[in-house]
């Protein structure tokens, strides 16, 4: 991974600095709080419904162990001991207090950590794919490129006060597991017809209030064109961006009214017209920065399925436990590697918030990085964490030191893999609450045998329609809703984030917070009598009868009830 | 004559901006200069607002003596754009001056992007904004004002 040197320790030490300093004014009265925001929120500073919220970076998921227990250390010394992963791979605090931020900052910069632009209307933390560098689909790591944006967007004079956020994913695989294409630029590399590759530009994706799915503005961007492309991207947003409506004022809004082709045309003029002051990236610049990602040295080991482990050539049980089995099928992917496996810890044990981490926890699963994954971990942007390089010799041992930490819950890609926000009981806000909602889905679904029967379900919840929780893009969407001031959830169904990326169509009226979870069982019950097969997914179910079937028998109970 | 920041010094600063009544020089809105640009002389001063589109200065930038940025309200960033088209694309070299709801929190982002006089927030401290422009020693990305050799270099 990237290793920070001079220069950046530097940097980070006089923005901790520079933001004790600001705090400082604020406590003091010299800055108002309309003056303060700004300056906070670049600091990924939040004041929410029970306390300040800080969010910390966490640059395209990538952590290393040190890094992990300083995460454990601030949610035991500052916070109440844990913390949330959120949907665009970074990590928060609820309970900060205000005078202590400067002391958070200064203690994550120990560890090459910050909170810079995790808020605010600026260039948000990069995201990427949270198998890059060990994913078989992979046409090359988008780490190196991810890094590059990284250090570009930071403090970039020019674009620190846009019209509104913006955010930034970049993948290098056939199968896209970053959601670019729902980010306000989506970066995908591709082989150029010299071999070489270069990138495949996205502009103007976004869930929100408008989703809309990223319209392809470049086929092939050389390579080393990437930053001064981004460049005149974000110059003309800056320029001509609504800044009258804070719901207009994203950079999808501008594309839909000027049009792909002209918006297109205004890129590529400014980035022609730009070429003097425009970022270079020297081929020794580029190369230094892959040299950050290379591959750990593997081991040579066979490829050995291990749930077989034990069991007699002729036949004969094998001596690991269902348990092991039931994880490995559903919490371990393929890697790249002969002989390795990559391990997703699951943080979404039943009964638990989604994507909520103890410090203990955290403590515990840095030393088992430094010990089974070259002492990595990452955040994936559907709040588990990966490890990603696990000899698959060693699996059964990982998962039982997993087990007993309440990380090894094996239903990842099922139904209880939920995304979910923070919703109503943190989030200033939100309309309605995700948490409990989250807990009624656990409850109702606690059979792991269903859940595996009914195969993948991405469910993704929000609890207001700024869309934290990807509602749009789930299998099946929850968002909630306030009517009358009492809670309400409006469900889709049919959405996706990845391959044929799709918004989820609404199945009618919202339904009361006490009726989601069943609700959820009655669509479920309609793809298990009308599939074609147990081979037909539920998504591609949805998308063949369309949502009539699902609608009729949501509502029909409701008749037959009232 | 309202109090200016330049690089390293305060200064009083003679132009009138547009409204203004009293001696000195008048800066003309961008309107007012387009509409006299054939017969304009050398010298003269411009106040641009956020909108205006600051290509348009193109056919006169050798006559500007200064231009002043306009930053309308806290959080609205169009004026740093201006400021690095006017350096970069324009090639403009005389003084560039952001004016409005600036506090000493904006000026090192203002002097990146080219900015090299200030008319801060009358509320400001003046002397505590100047310590601002050595709050950073290093910097990633190269910009109009150049304060620190910047890491990501950017072509000539």
């Amino acid at each position: 991974m990237y290793r920070y040197d001079e220069f950046d320790r530097t940097f980070l030490a006089e923005r901790v600095a520079e933001f004790r300093e600001q705090t400082r004014r604020f406590l003091a009265g010299e800055l108002s709080e309309d003056e303060f925001r700004p300056l906070r929120l670049r600091n990924g500073l939040y004041i929410q419904t029970h306390a300040p919220m800080l969010r910390v970076a966490i640059p395209y998921g990538l952590l290393d162990s040190r890094q992990l227990r300083m995460l454990a250390h601030i949610a035991r010394r500052y916070d109440r001991g844990y913390g949330h992963f959120s949907t665009r791979q970074n990590i928060q605090y609820n309970w900060p207090k205000l005078a202590e931020v400067p002391d958070i900052l200064a203690d994550l910069a120990t560890v090459d950590m910050h909170a810079i632009q995790t808020s605010g209307n600026c260039i948000r933390n990069v995201t990427a794919d949270h198998l890059a560098g060990v994913a078989p689909d992979e046409l090359e790591d988008p780490r190196p490129w991810c890094e590059l944006i990284r250090q570009w967007s930071t403090l970039h004079p020019e674009f620190y006060y846009l019209p509104r956020k913006f955010k930034i994913a970049v993948t290098g695989a056939a199968t896209d597991r970053a959601a670019s294409e729902v980010h306000d630029i989506g970066l995908h590399l591709v082989r150029g017809a010299d071999g070489i590759t270069g990138f495949e530009v996205l502009v103007g994706g976004g869930l929100g209030r408008m989703p809309i799915i990223g319209k392809r503005i470049r086929s092939f961007l050389p390579q080393q064109e990437l930053l001064a492309y981004l460049e005149a991207i974000l110059r003309v947003y800056n320029r001509h961006g609504r800044r009258d409506n804070i719901h207009r004022a994203r950079i999808k809004v501008l594309v839909k009214a000027l049009g792909v082709p002209e918006f297109t045309r205004q890129v590529e003029a400014e980035y022609a017209a730009s070429r003097a002051g425009a970022p270079r990236l020297e081929a020794a610049q580029i190369e230094r920065m892959r040299a950050f990602f290379v591959a750990p040295a593997y081991r040579s080991l066979p490829d050995e399925d291990p749930t077989r482990a034990g069991a007699a050539p002729g036949g004969g049980a094998p001596s690991v436990s269902a348990a092991f089995i039931a994880w490995y099928r559903h919490n371990t992917r393929a890697h790249k590697v002969s002989g390795y496996r990559v391990v997703l810890v699951s943080l979404k044990k039943h009964g638990e918030p989604p994507g909520d981490m103890f410090d203990a926890q955290m403590d515990a699963l840095a030393d088992l990085a430094d010990r089974y994954s070259c002492g990595q971990i990452r955040v994936t942007h559907d709040q588990n964490l990966v490890l990603a390089d696990v000899a698959q010799t060693e699996l059964t041992a990982l998962h039982a030191a997993l087990e007993p930490l309440g990380l090894a819950t094996p239903n990842i890609g099922t139904l209880t893999d939920m995304i979910c926000c923070p919703g109503l009981d943190f989030c200033s806000l939100a309309n309605a609450g995700s948490i409990d909602v989250a807990r009624q889905i656990h409850e109702q679904f606690s059979d792991f045998d269903y859940l595996y029967d009914l195969g993948e379900v991405q469910l993704k919840m929000s609890g207001c329609m700024n869309a934290c929780g990807h509602h749009h893009v789930g299998h099946i969407g929850i968002l909630g809703v306030d009517k009358h001031g009492e809670e309400w959830y409006q469900i889709t169904l049919g959405g996706s984030a990845s391959g044929q990326v799709a918004l989820g169509e609404v199945i009618g009226p919202s339904v009361a917070k006490a009726r989601v979870a069943t609700t959820i069982a009655r669509i479920l019950d309609v793809y298990v009598e009308r599939r074609n097969s147990s081979e037909e997914s539920f998504l591609q179910a949805v998308r063949r009868l369309g949502v009539a079937p699902f609608r009729e028998r949501v509502y029909a109970a409701d008749t037959a009830a009232a | 004559m309202r109090q200016i920041l330049r690089q390293h010094e305060l200064g009083l600063d003679p132009w009138r901006y547009p409204g203004e009544a009293g001696s000195g020089p008048q800066l003309l809105t961008l309107a007012q200069l387009l509409a006299a640009a054939p017969l304009l002389p050398a010298g003269v001063g411009v106040y641009m607002e956020p909108t205006d589109d600051v290509q348009q200065l193109a056919g006169v930038i050798d006559k500007m003596a200064l231009i002043v940025v306009h930053f309308e309200k806290n959080g609205d960033g169009r004026g740093f754009s201006q400021a690095q088209l006017l350096r970069q694309q324009l090639r403009y070299a005389g003084e560039l001056r952001a004016c409005g709801a600036l506090k000493r929190d904006h000026l090192y982002l203002l002097a990146r992007c080219g900015f090299d006089a200030f008319d801060l927030d009358p509320t400001e401290d003046r002397g505590a904004a100047l310590a601002q422009l050595q709050r950073f020693s290093v910097a990633y990305q190269g910009s109009s004002g150049t304060l620190v050799q910047p890491r990501l270099r950017t072509q000539a």
